[in-house]
């Protein structure tokens, strides 16, 4: 069983060894619907070629002497009967094959959720979300189109192929079987051609549309730069240059489609069946009615030729997109619960022991060793790039250390219970991000079934949020979001804070870059920060000089590497790259008392 | 089976040309590729009558053999129901090739009127339109065009063909072909009133997928937020809530959809049933030969097809001339900003005076009245003021972004309106807010404004911006990939390209919208170097944040509802103590020493 962070108890097993056997465990899920499916298409094509013998044998009723109109009338009456009876079994057999597609997109975009749930941090962090909104959506859905149409039409082309072939030796003779035959053999050789041919293109003509769409996407994002440096000539040929390949791959595709040799293969071999038709019939060895079937049979076969020039596209597309969710979903990842691990309340010591750790195989964090004591505040600066964040996600476990160790309250963060750690260490992100819910259920987030109003309004106050919560029309209630209220980046931060007051965390990871632009929300921000920090060990980074001025510690970061580490006055006094920061107020190297400019 | 129904679902969407214009634009696009049209018409009316061909060949065979017909006679008739079938494929190929090039050469050509129009248009245009918005009209509906204009050919050959077989038909029987007839209006009025139907479950279905959608989204992004506080299983529960009422949704619609195709299948029966009686009893009269039933019989499969397509095609090509119209009304739109002349623009010496300038972005809200301001050449000039206050329309004008309606802006003392504007924004540095960069590499990004600029010249551009250090930390130097929208470089490092870009470009003028945004210290040191560097030497207009920018200024200019109320030096506008001293402690005390080394008293008072 793989390493997850997040299980559910009856959840149902697909085989994931392969893209196919995956779709087949998902069809096979509900074995009744393929297996009616099934059964109600072949019936479909045995009432469909019925029908043609019946129209003939119609004809040599008619030819016969003696008939009379009441005869005409319940072979035409039969007809009828037959031809209801095969709309209805199509559209049960479509209600069956529907009911199918939909119940397999809900399971995979089920499964793929619930995978997604499980994966580490780490695995989240290297996914582009807009990727896996293409999985969880279109690619999914191809699932469904694949097998409604794709798969029954495919199956319908297959038994359209033999039904109606199996009734000619049936009802007429063997030898009539010569021109069909040939039909088929020629069928899935010119077929296999075709889709071969065509399916390069089709490919290459996608991609280089979404190549047109992205550059065009970019310059009209960015046309303030383009017109703001009269380079829209220039934009116009690169976007040319990429709607003309586009087209060329149209037109490519065009001529292949025109080319669709199947067509001619079926009406040169029904020339062919005419002719033996006609020869034997001249013979007396063919009724005209017998002709009049023949040849309806021969219709039938239309069909499955002109479906095969866009169903099999469906099913090569939803093979891709399954091995695309299939991919996602068995994506190792790297972290697991460790239920078994140390579960108990945490102190607040933090150190880091040798710690290196790679991504991708790129070194980020090369040998940093630091300690926390409980209760201390570090603030780590340094360029983006230089490793920051990353150093600060070991201690929860988002990512594990590549060499050396990271140790909480001495002991090693891999030997923890991973619900015990995380719930005893509060992140708050760069990006704070809130749900489109009420400022409550936001503030709730951690502890949504204990916390009351009175919990959730103390921890908006200690993070200086109440005063503008109370400025919305429905305070605590208003939504957050689209459909409600659109909140700054200070308000935001805030919140984040109220949410992390509310579970209490021993250890606080603060990313905080963003940057208040009026002085009033800095007081704010300022007040808040002072107070969350208070009494728990916080690794924090932020762009705040009056943040990392009273640090207990700072760590200077560059490359991955610990340049150096103290307080501010040793770094002004010893670090070239700290004392960059602080050039332009003018403060002087040396520490002592002399600060004020 | 969704291809059939992609017609019966769409709203018609209202249009502002008039269908005859619009037909009329559509055609001035094919007027080039007349001939090869014409062929592909040629191609299109012999295929029907070739395909018409082979079913009343077979009749007509089979009539034959009842005569006891010689093996020439056969070797006739199959002969030249071979040679249809050839000359069917060979027609078909060529209308496809044909008219999949001369769709391919329009749709090319409409995309580059469409995004030379895009190009030509002034930015409150991009204020009016979402960018996703005016991408979808430059290649999505030309493509819903290119497609309107394949199956309107492929309807017309259908068509055609069942023409072909009705008149065929008629000649022979009349009544029979009556019988036949009146099976259009039951097929047809069927797919219509289903189409309303089928519209609404779609729509429905539309929606729930568009909650699913977001409520994926929204969690994944949050994923972090979840785990941190260990609360996937609501979010699961959330999920799976959703999905099961998007499964039931769906269903409901997918049943629907499905039922049209085997309700037809049924009337196909119907008239089958229909066909065999009444031709069966004519037959026995002897009014009918085997051969002319056969083809009443083949007839019925022909043109059921062919009905249910134009049941669903009126709205599809109503939606494929609105996609067209989208285009047309972008490549139609008038520019707002107009040139009154192209006057070449000779190396400026950088002054800008605004002289009476009235001006409005929409009509209503006036931002600058009566506006007059002149900029030395040389002169750092800092703009501040709250939001609103009309900063940012400064510098728009300054960049001839949007038209103003009032009074003049003078460069050098020419009109603005008079210059070539390539030549003059040549000249003019544009620093926004959030630099945008375009994929490609560091270096492609700062040469983007001045394209012929060599690699060396680039490099030492960059190696001016905070001695190049920045440049070191790169992880492929000027080489690396900056990614989608510069998305792989922090803000900071795009703020110190787009500094590059004015280095290289040498501008007289520098517009700079300083950034809001927080960037790690160590950059924000950079960047304050680099922005030095990039002043010195030019006239300089810089929406000012940063509280050294004010400090450095020349002349601080200080804007309260479009109007100058104050101007003067860092010192004597604070030592005034007017709205001055109200913006600093707003907007600048918090980036003071002294705010940064009494922080922590603030806080323990709190």
């Amino acid at each position: 069983m793989e390493k997850r962070e997040f299980t559910v108890a009856n959840e149902y097993r697909f085989n994931r060894s392969g893209p196919l056997r995956w779709i087949a465990s998902h069809i096979l899920r509900y074995p009744w619907l393929p297996a009616a499916t099934a059964l109600l298409a072949i019936l479909v094509s045995v009432l469909t070629s019925t029908n043609s013998v019946l129209v003939g044998r119609a004809f040599d009723l008619v030819a016969a002497p003696g008939t009379t109109p009441a005869m005409v009338l319940r072979a035409a009456l039969v007809i009828l009967a037959i031809g209801a009876g095969q709309g209805i079994a199509q559209l049960v057999r479509n209600l069956a094959v529907e009911m199918l597609a939909q119940l397999v997109e809900r399971d995979a975009r089920d499964e793929l959720y619930l995978s997604l749930l499980g994966k580490s941090l780490t695995f989240h962090g290297r996914q582009r979300i807009g990727d896996i909104m293409a999985r969880a959506t279109n690619d999914v859905h191809m699932l469904n189109l694949m097998i409604s149409p794709g798969l029954v039409f495919i199956f319908a082309a297959l038994v359209g192929l033999i039904v109606p072939i199996a009734a000619i030796p049936l009802n007429l003779r063997w030898d009539l079987l010569l021109s069909p035959l040939v039909f088929v053999v020629l069928f899935v050789i010119t077929l296999r051609r075709y889709v071969r041919e065509l399916d390069p293109v089709v490919t290459a003509g996608r991609e280089r549309f979404g190549l047109m769409n992205a550059r065009l996407a970019e310059t009209i994002e960015g046309i303030q730069v383009v017109k703001g440096s009269a380079q829209e000539r220039q934009e116009q040929n690169i976007f040319l240059e990429n709607a003309r390949k586009f087209r060329d791959m149209y037109v490519l595709q065009g001529k292949i489609e025109g080319r669709y040799l199947p067509l001619l293969v079926l009406s040169v071999t029904t020339a062919g069946a005419f002719l033996h038709a006609l020869l034997l019939y001249r013979q007396g060895a063919l009724t005209v009615g017998q002709v009049v079937t023949y040849m309806g049979l021969l219709r039938l076969l239309g069909f499955p030729t002109f479906i095969s020039i866009w169903t099999f596209a469906l099913i090569q597309q939803g093979v891709a997109s399954a091995r695309r969710i299939l991919h996602l979903i068995n994506t190792e990842t790297e972290l697991d619960e460790n239920p078994q691990g140390v579960a108990r309340p945490i102190r607040g010591e933090i150190e880091f022991d040798h710690v290196s750790f790679s991504y991708d195989g790129a070194p980020v964090l090369q040998d940093i060793s630091f300690r926390a004591n409980p209760g201390e505040t570090v603030a780590i600066v340094g360029e983006t790039g230089s490793g920051k964040s990353t150093l600060t996600k070991l201690v929860n476990r988002t990512y594990d250390v590549t060499a050396g160790r990271v140790l909480v309250d001495g002991v090693d963060v891999r030997d923890w219970n991973l619900a015990s750690l995380r719930s005893q260490i509060s992140a708050i992100e760069q990006d704070i991000f809130l749900f489109s819910r009420s400022i409550a259920d936001n503030i709730a987030f951690g502890a949504p079934e204990t916390a009351t109003m009175e919990d959730i309004r103390r921890a908006a106050q200690q993070a200086q949020a109440h005063d503008f919560i109370m400025g919305f029309a429905n305070d605590y209630r208003t939504e957050i979001g689209e459909r409600g209220v659109t909140l700054s980046g200070g308000q935001r931060q805030r919140l984040a804070i109220a949410r992390a007051f509310l579970t209490d965390p021993r250890i606080l990871i603060l990313d905080d870059s963003t940057s208040a632009i009026d002085s009033a929300t800095e007081d704010e921000i300022q007040k808040a920060m002072r107070r969350i920090m208070k009494g728990r060990t916080t690794l924090l980074i932020t762009h705040r000089l009056s943040q990392i001025r009273w640090a207990d510690r700072i760590l200077v970061l560059r490359r991955g590497r610990l340049v150096d580490q103290g307080t501010h006055d040793e770094l002004l006094a010893r670090c070239d790259a700290y004392r960059r920061i602080f050039a332009r107020y003018g403060v002087a190297a040396p520490a002592s008392d002399q600060k004020s400019a | 089976m969704g291809w059939m129904m992609d017609g019966l679902e769409s709203d018609r969407y209202d249009r502002t040309y008039g269908d005859l214009n619009l037909v009329r634009r559509v055609l001035a696009y094919f007027k080039p590729h007349w001939k090869a049209m014409a062929v592909v018409v040629l191609a299109i009316v012999c295929d029907s009558a070739v395909s018409a061909g082979t079913p009343i060949l077979i009749s007509w065979g089979i009539d034959q053999v009842a005569g006891q017909m010689s093996n020439a006679t056969i070797a006739l008739i199959v002969g030249i129901v071979l040679a249809f079938s050839g000359m069917a494929w060979v027609f078909n190929y060529m209308r496809w090739r044909i008219s999949a090039r001369v769709v391919g050469d329009v749709v090319l050509k409409l995309r580059q009127d469409a995004f030379a129009a895009v190009t030509q248009r002034d930015l409150s245009f991009y204020d009016e339109e979402p960018s996703g918005k005016i991408v979808s009209r430059v290649t999505s509906d030309t493509q819903d065009f290119s497609e309107v204009v394949m199956l309107v050919l492929n309807l017309v050959s259908q068509l055609l063909m069942v023409l072909v077989l009705f008149a065929v038909l008629a000649t022979i029987n009349l009544r029979l072909t009556l019988v036949l007839l009146a099976l259009v209006p039951v097929v047809i009025g069927l797919a219509l009133s289903f189409r309303r139907f089928a519209r609404s479950v779609t729509q429905k279905a539309r929606r729930v997928l568009a909650k699913v959608n977001a409520l994926i989204q929204e969690s994944i992004s949050g994923i972090a937020v979840a785990k941190n506080f260990r609360q996937e299983a609501a979010v699961y529960k959330d999920f799976q809530r959703l999905n099961q009422q998007a499964y039931r949704v769906n269903l409901i619609r997918g049943w629907t959809l499905n039922t049209i195709i085997p309700l037809l299948e049924i009337t196909v029966g119907v008239g089958t049933a229909l066909i065999v009686y009444y031709g069966g009893i004519v037959s026995l009269r002897g009014l009918l030969t085997p051969g002319q039933w056969y083809l009443f019989v083949q007839a019925m499969y022909h043109f059921w097809g062919p009905l249910t397509s134009i049941a669903s095609f009126w709205s599809q090509f109503q939606d494929g001339l609105s996609a067209a119209e989208r285009v047309f009304a972008l490549i139609d739109a008038e520019p707002k900003v107009v040139q009154v002349a192209a006057e070449p623009v000779p190396k400026l010496e950088g002054r800008v005076e605004f002289r009476h300038v009235h001006f409005t972005y929409t009509g209503r809200e006036v931002v600058l009245d009566d506006f007059s301001l002149e900029i030395r050449p040389g002169e750092t000039v800092a703009i501040v003021g709250h939001t609103g206050a009309g900063k940012s329309s400064l510098a728009r004008l300054i960049a001839r972004f949007y038209e103003f309606q009032g009074g003049q802006i003078l460069i050098d003392g020419h009109d603005i309106r008079t210059f070539d504007l390539a030549q003059y924004r040549r000249q003019l540095g544009i620093v926004p807010q959030e630099p945008f960069l375009f994929s490609g590499t560091v270096m492609d990004n700062i040469r983007y404004t001045r394209p012929e600029a060599t690699d060396d010249e680039v490099r030492a551009a960059a190696r001016k911006i905070a001695n190049g250090e920045w440049v070191e930390l790169l992880p492929n130097g000027l080489l690396t990939d900056v990614g989608e929208r510069g998305g792989r470089l922090s803000m900071g490092q795009r703020q110190l390209v787009a500094l590059a870009r004015v280095v290289l470009a040498d501008p007289r003028i520098l517009i700079l919208d300083e950034a809001t945004a927080s960037v790690d210290p160590f950059t924000e040191a950079q960047i304050q170097e680099g922005l030095e560097v990039v002043m010195a030497g030019r006239t300089s207009i810089v929406i000012a944040h940063r509280l050294s920018t004010v400090e450095n200024a020349d002349r601080i200019i200080v804007l309260r509802n479009g109007r100058i109320i104050e101007e003067g030096t860092h010192r004597s506008l604070l030592a005034a103590g007017g709205h001055y001293a109200e913006l600093y402690n707003t907007y600048f005390r918090h980036q003071s020493l002294e705010y940064i080394e009494q922080a922590r008293l603030l806080a323990a008072g709190a």
